[in-house]
């Protein structure tokens, strides 16, 4: 469930910091679900552990996930609203490069219809 | 923490290490990146006290190490020079090191060897090459020093082995704050296992910076332009490489990807596209950048 792609230009801590928003807004961590350790996940992942760290830094930050000293990293009660707040900020970043693209506004509904079915 | 100051070493002509300035924290995963005779084995050698340096200082926390047993004993050097015990078993190299290492752990060495089984009463020259990495990798993971020196000690090990590498330094990295220092020429690996890299070239660092900014901070670049763009017209841009392919233009740039997107943007691309190095790339483009040429050769 915690996959990364090695190979993938995008930052190992961003890779981590993107999957583990990704699995709460799927609903498959909820609120207070203890996540794995620094340890677990350096291990299990092959990566280093100070970037684990970093990215665990960042979740903690932006209030995704909360630490309690000795017991680990829990997820924190998010307002869905904050979470998908960032995924629309996302979106228009692309949506503004698909318009300047010359993609129209048909097109790219389209494809989010056909995003919507294969999931 | 490891820190060289002005550190030059010469090989009678050969300048080996040049002037270098490096500073390395504690608890870092560090990856020494260049050419065959950059440098790199230079460092390490006078990290572990094997050699001296010609000029400068090679300290460990606050202490120079040549000639400094106290520095010594915490400090581990793998490297691919195992031969000299070449008359040993392996239960006498470990026992070799353990009078050697204070914080030697039978334990560990016990528990990597009940993974690969290397006999321990067999000459270890009559071991394979592989057996005699592993041999001198599980005998310095069980000495339990602060400082581990691999010098391309990873490239040798098979798949298994370099998971379980992996996996104690990680463990040790989080439990008694382990600084790794790695040469390797496969760039993969240091992607995965380091935090902070350096580049040197002929005795020189080209860079040291950690692994996220420095890949934040080379981009790949695709446009097509309207009308007919040289790279003068972005002078303002840091430019590594520029190519042009009929109707596509190839960029390599440094600097903030929002600096460049703004700069391709103002050019009104009708395409666009813009993507971060491998560490693989930025490695080829800054040796590139150092007139290390490998297109003359096909």
């Amino acid at each position: 469930m915690y996959t990364i792609d090695l190979q993938s230009r995008t930052p190992i801590y961003e890779q981590l910091c993107k999957r583990i928003t990704e699995l709460i807004l799927k609903g498959e961590l909820k609120p207070n679900d203890k996540i794995p350790s620094v340890r677990e996940l350096a291990k299990g992942l092959g990566v280093n552990p100070n970037t684990v760290s970093k990215a665990f830094g960042i979740l903690e930050r932006d209030g995704i996930i909360y630490s309690l000293a000795g017991r680990g990293s829990f997820v924190a009660e998010i307002k869905q609203d904050s979470l998908k707040e960032k995924a629309f900020a996302d979106f228009d970043k692309a949506v503004d490069e698909a318009l300047k693209a010359g993609i129209t506004c048909e097109e790219l509904a389209e494809r989010i219809r056909g995003k919507e079915e294969s999931l | 923490m490891i820190e060289l100051k002005g550190v030059t070493k010469r090989f009678e002509e050969f300048t080996a290490l040049d002037n270098v300035d490096l500073e390395i924290g504690t608890g870092t995963a560090f990856g020494l990146l260049g050419s065959n005779g950059a440098g790199k084995s230079t460092i390490l050698r006078l990290l572990s006290g094997i050699y001296t340096a010609d000029g400068g200082n090679v300290i460990i926390d606050g202490q120079e190490v040549f000639d400094n047993v106290a520095v010594k004993e915490r400090v581990f050097f793998i490297n691919d020079e195992t031969v000299q015990f070449s008359g040993m078993t392996l239960r006498e190299l470990k026992n070799y090191y353990k009078g050697f290492y204070p914080n030697f752990s039978e334990e560990d060495f016990e528990k990597l060897n009940k993974i690969i089984k290397l006999p321990m009463d067999k000459r270890i020259d009559k071991f394979s090459k592989g057996m005699k990495r592993q041999a001198i990798v599980i005998t310095g993971l069980a000495c339990r020093t602060d400082y581990l020196l691999l010098d391309e000690a990873f490239d040798g090990l098979d798949p298994t082995m370099r998971i379980i590498v992996k996996r104690m330094l990680v463990d040790a990295m989080l439990d008694r704050q382990l600084t790794t220092i790695i040469s390797s020429h496969n760039l993969k690996e240091i992607n995965e296992v380091c935090d902070t890299a350096a580049l040197l070239h002929q005795g020189k660092i080209v860079f040291c910076r950690d692994l996220d900014s420095l890949k934040g901070n080379i981009h790949k670049i695709q446009a097509a332009f309207p009308t007919n763009c040289e790279r003068g017209d972005f002078a303002d841009m840091e430019i590594l490489h520029f190519e042009k392919n009929q109707s596509i233009t190839y960029i390599i740039a440094k600097g903030e990807e929002e600096f460049i997107r703004e700069r391709i943007n103002a050019k009104n691309p009708l395409v666009f596209d813009m993507i971060p190095l491998t560490l693989e790339e930025i490695f080829i483009y800054e040796m590139e950048g150092m007139g290390y040429d490998f297109k003359g050769i096909d």
